[in-house]
């Protein structure tokens, strides 16, 4: 739907401000530190990442199931549904809503299983505890929470268009590629146009490049703070990961995690 | 669903079915189509997902709204906007007679509303009188987007079996895999003939090969000249050379020469030959459309 980001409701419904954020995450910030909070997330993007890959899903499917994630918990507190639970959940809406077809319930819990198994082990010690019944609902309540806005506009595709113009460079493109990827784990896509995302992220690419593109930047009629503050965040994100062992804290992590009442469902 | 107070049953759909209703507060005139969760794998199905997050974009005067999505107990329920039929009923109403300045309104919106569609990348796939609404007032709206889809890159195929028979393009049915906005502007064809002779469906095929026969007998079979291309579709296969020996001017004897200028550019077999919607709106025959209907604001409301 390129083009007409403007009426879309990613636009005028899901662009939070900053303050919104700090707003809604209040109750889970009195439990973990803000830096605890975003390795839980940086956690689940991982897990929402290995399992698109395993179910052998476009990237694009992927960066939706994971800007799904963060909408609801941006919404919700960590304790309204087991991340582990609406993660694979985010995956299963984000396949139909992309056009990928239904994966089937059986292949997404046993992929959840295999996954939780043997890349996640570090952090969780049991099997993987959920089941059909379980998704199904948790598609349901995730639809409710999301208002229904389900068509999520990516950075790609200006990603695509902006290396295009540069001309075209292999090298160049890969690497901001990833570095987009790498912004599903900031807060970005709840802030920020996917377009302004791609320009942020192709800055990045370039400073680790080396490569002098000032002028060309310069001509893009584009908010340059806006740019700046993206930039922020994800070498915010650079400079987290330089110290963090997530195989370590994990385990700490989750269970300091605020998380649903046993009895009850939600 | 307390808001909402069940009138009629107005129709039975793939996934569920419509109810005409009121609103309790506001009293309101809707309609609401029912979802079924089947118990089984698929969750919410995927054309219910694609009717919400579509129409949750898509806002015009052409286009049905959708107000609201209601969550109750495992069951998902649209409201939509009304409208009083769909133009099928409203065919079956006429007894083989329509105003051409109602053929030339409705055509024009139809197009208005694909227009825009497909300025948003979005491909209706599935247009035909049942799924279009009109109102008493002469508006009508597209319905029924459980099979559209946004197009961008074509990463993949898209799945076959989407377009009732009747309204669905050659190289559809010669098993096409790309589609692009051509396709919804082969149906809008078709059903700018079937408006112009008041309800008589223009191609009422009864299979694949009957609906091709019946194409190609009107406007004669496409040569690899005038559809480079055409026989490499996976369903190819040929047909009699038929000589296009009936003039158009037989099939819609009312229709004048500049409508049926129209719907010759629309009726093209080869779908990059096809008119455009935006250029369908521009065409001669709507010159003398009544300027209420053409400068009919249509942003979004
Ligand atoms: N908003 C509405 N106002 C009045 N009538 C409606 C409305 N929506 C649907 N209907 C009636 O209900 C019928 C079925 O609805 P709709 O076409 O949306 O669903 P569907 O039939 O499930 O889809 P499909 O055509 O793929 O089977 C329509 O043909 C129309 O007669
Ligand atoms: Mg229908």
């Amino acid at each position: 739907m390129a083009g007409n980001f403007w009426q879309s409701s990613h636009h005028q419904q899901w662009l939070l401000d900053k303050q919104d954020l700090i707003r809604e995450r209040k109750h889970d910030l009195s439990i973990l530190s803000e830096e605890e909070y975003q390795k839980i997330f940086i956690f689940f993007s991982s897990v929402i990442q290995t399992l698109g890959e395993q179910l052998k899903l476009r990237q694009q499917v992927i960066a939706t199931a994971t800007v799904y994630f963060k909408r609801f918990y941006a919404r919700n507190s960590l304790k309204c549904i087991d991340p582990l639970l609406l993660a694979p959940t985010c995956i299963f809406l984000a396949s139909k809503v992309e056009e990928f077809g239904v994966i089937s319930n059986s292949r997404l819990i046993s992929t959840c299983q295999t996954v939780i198994k043997n890349k996640f082990n570090y952090a969780y010690l049991q099997e993987f505890p959920y089941r059909t019944n379980h998704i199904l609902e948790c598609e349901f309540y995730l639809l409710e929470n999301l208002d229904c806005c389900l068509i999520v506009y990516q950075p790609y595709r200006p990603l695509l268009q902006l290396v295009q113009d540069i001309g075209h460079e292999e090298q160049l493109l890969t690497l901001a590629w990833r570095v987009v990827n790498d912004s599903l784990r900031t807060d970005v896509s709840l802030l920020y146009p996917p377009y302004q995302i791609a320009i942020g992220c192709l800055q990045i690419a370039c400073v680790i490049l080396q490569k002098d593109q000032k002028a060309w930047f310069a001509e893009l009629n584009v908010d340059i703070e806006k740019i700046q503050e993206i930039a922020r965040y994800i070498i915010n994100l650079f400079e987290l990961w330089k110290t963090y062992d997530e195989k370590k804290e994990i385990q700490g992590l989750l269970s300091k995690m605020p998380k649903p009442k046993p009895a009850q469902q939600r | 669903m307390q808001k909402y107070e069940k009138l009629e049953k107005i129709g039975e759909g793939t996934y569920g079915t419509v109810f005409k209703a009121k609103n309790r507060e506001n009293l309101e005139i809707v309609a609401l189509k029912r979802v079924r969760l089947d118990d089984d794998d698929e969750g919410v199905p995927s054309s219910a997902l694609r009717e919400i997050c579509l129409l949750k974009e898509l806002k015009h005067k052409n286009i049905v709204r959708l107000y609201d999505v209601l969550h109750s107990d495992k069951k998902l329920t649209l409201v939509f906007e009304h409208c009083d039929q769909d133009l099928k009923k409203y065919f079956d109403s006429l007894n083989g007679d329509i105003d051409p300045d109602v053929v030339k309104s409705f055509m024009f919106q139809l197009l208005r509303g694909l227009a825009f569609c497909h300025s948003n990348n979005i491909l209706h796939r599935d247009l035909k009188p049942q799924n279009l609404l009109i109102n008493k007032n002469g508006e009508l709206k597209l319905a029924d987007f459980g099979l559209a889809r946004a197009f961008g890159i074509p990463v993949k195929c898209y799945s076959a079996e989407v377009v009732t028979l009747w309204y669905r393009p050659p190289d559809v049915l010669f098993g096409a895999k790309l589609y692009t906005t051509s396709i919804d502007m082969w149906s809008a064809g078709c059903i700018f003939a079937e408006l112009a002779n008041a309800g008589r469906p223009l191609f009422p095929g009864s299979d694949v090969d009957d609906q091709l026969r019946r194409i190609f007998k009107l406007l004669g079979t496409p040569t690899d000249e005038t559809w480079s291309g055409m026989n490499q579709l996976p369903d190819y296969k040929p047909f009699p050379l038929y000589q296009p020996n009936m003039s158009i001017s037989q099939v819609v004897p009312k229709l004048g020469s500049r409508g049926r200028d129209l719907l010759q550019r629309l009726l093209v077999c080869n779908p990059f030959g096809r008119m455009s919607a935006d250029d369908a709106m521009v065409h001669p025959y709507f010159t003398d459309l009544n300027p209420s209907i053409k400068n009919d604001r249509c942003e979004r409301i």
